[in-house]
């Protein structure tokens, strides 16, 4: 059986679902039996506003850089898409843009809602990486929900961050504003055969490329066509480089603490989330002191933080 | 009604190039909760099989307006088996004649529904399924 047969790849599937949907509780137990990966695999992250091309922009990508991980794992992919806030449930329509990979043996490709998260991330994502990392892929392709400008979540969870724009998505002042844009690694001008591709490259070079000096990343801005392969080679090479520059610079502990970081902070956001849908009482508290003062006293003695030993096990 | 947490394929194999009714059931399947992967037009057996393994879901909607989905639902159970996933279910809709419902479930379908049902009834017959 190898790795990436249907018996396992059932197994992953089974896992990946059990990780997604597991409440904090859960996802604290799960966190103490199972040590954070040791393994190194690497994590690009891809975003972007709806509709700029995200899904098809992985799969053409996956499918190249697939040729160098053939024999190290294969890739996997994860593409979210949000959960629909009044039903609780969502389309998950990434991977129909992917379909030129599904017969690729070594690639899995995993669509997932965003349940609680509204950070462009899903519920659980750390966990599930984390998994992925375990078993064995060389690389992990991430897409987030389709952002607007202020969801930089995805920043500390992947190695190299891509941006994915698309000509005359505004005028150069949006491209000024802080936000997600001053955090990627390469950005991308995708559909660059419509009118404006140029401008727009031109713009956003302004003004990602400001600060040039030889001590940190000067982010390429890359214009990539429907159909040329140009512009798809030059965003390969790039994610590459700047791997390749990353891994000379990173100190890991800072990495494992950057990540660490996101995730309680995650777990403790949607904990709070549960517990006033738990318990709507707090809502009605005199002052939003009194709300805020017994939300953290409840808090402090939460289950969640308990060690599954000393309750029920559920995972 | 909640289909809450619940993963669904909505599938097309075969031939035919009308997803009208598969889109409109993949939209009242989202509207009670569940998470919903459309795999597009024309894809065949053994490409549904492996998105139902690599996805994880509970059910795998089959939507066929050609006339061949005795062949389809026989296809797509046998690639699964083979995917070690037999125990994911099959519900089966579009223009199904009444005469081939009981072949269909006795296959091992778990649902045949044609655009004759109301919806609510689609929907609450699936959920029971998924319990």
């Amino acid at each position: 059986m190898t790795r990436l047969d249907p018996r396992s790849r059932r197994a992953l599937g089974r896992t990946l679902t059990k990780l997604a949907s597991a409440s904090v509780a859960e996802s604290l137990d799960h966190g103490a039996r199972q040590p954070t990966s040791d393994r190194d695999t690497t994590r690009i992250g891809f975003t972007g506003a709806p509709g700029a091309g995200k899904s098809t922009l992985v799969s053409r990508l996956a499918k190249r850089r697939l040729a160098a991980c053939r024999d190290q794992g294969g890739i996997a992919i994860l593409g979210i898409d949000p959960t629909s806030p009044l039903s609780g449930g969502s389309i998950l329509g990434d991977r129909i843009r992917m379909d030129n990979i599904v017969n690729e043996p070594e690639l899995y490709i995993r669509s997932l809602s965003s349940r609680s998260a509204n950070d462009g991330l899903a519920d659980n994502v750390a966990d599930l990486l984390d998994a992925l990392d375990s078993h064995g892929f060389c690389e992990v392709l991430l897409e987030t929900v389709g952002v607007g400008q202020a969801e930089h979540a995805v920043r500390h969870a992947v190695d190299s961050l891509v941006m994915v724009l698309q000509p005359n998505a505004g005028d150069a002042v949006q491209a000024m504003k802080a936000g997600i844009l001053e955090l990627a690694d390469i950005y991308v001008i995708n559909k660059a055969d419509l009118v404006g591709a140029r401008k727009t490259a031109s713009e956003v070079r302004g003004i990602v490329q400001r600060h040039r000096d030889t001590r940190t990343w000067l982010p390429p801005v890359i214009e990539v066509t429907q159909d040329g392969e140009a512009g798809l080679a030059e965003l390969d090479d790039a994610i590459s480089q700047h791997l390749d520059w990353l891994s000379k610079r990173r100190d890991p502990t800072e990495t494992r603490r950057l990540r660490r970081r996101y995730h309680v902070q995650s777990l403790i956001v949607r904990r709070v989330a549960e517990l006033l849908g738990e318990q709507p009482q707090l809502l009605d508290e005199p002052t939003l002191r009194d709300t805020y003062r017994k939300a953290l006293q409840t808090l402090a003695g939460d289950e969640a933080a308990t060690d599954p030993e000393a309750r029920r096990d559920t995972w | 009604m909640s289909l809450k947490g619940k993963r669904i394929l909505i599938a097309k194999p075969g031939l035919d190039g009308h997803d009208v009714g598969a889109k409109v059931i993949a939209l009242a399947l989202r509207d009670a909760g569940a998470e919903v992967i459309y795999t597009g037009l024309r894809k065949s057996a053994e490409y549904i099989a492996k998105v139902a393994v690599d996805e994880d879901v509970d059910v795998v909607g089959l939507s066929m307006l050609s006339g061949s989905h005795m062949e389809l639902v026989n296809e797509t159970m046998r690639c699964l088996k083979e995917y070690d996933a037999g125990d994911i279910k099959i519900f089966v809709g579009g223009t199904i004649p009444e005469k081939d419902r009981e072949a269909l479930l006795n296959a091992g379908a778990c649902g045949v529904y044609t655009s004759e049902m109301p919806l609510e009834d689609v929907l609450s017959d699936i959920e029971r399924q998924l319990q």
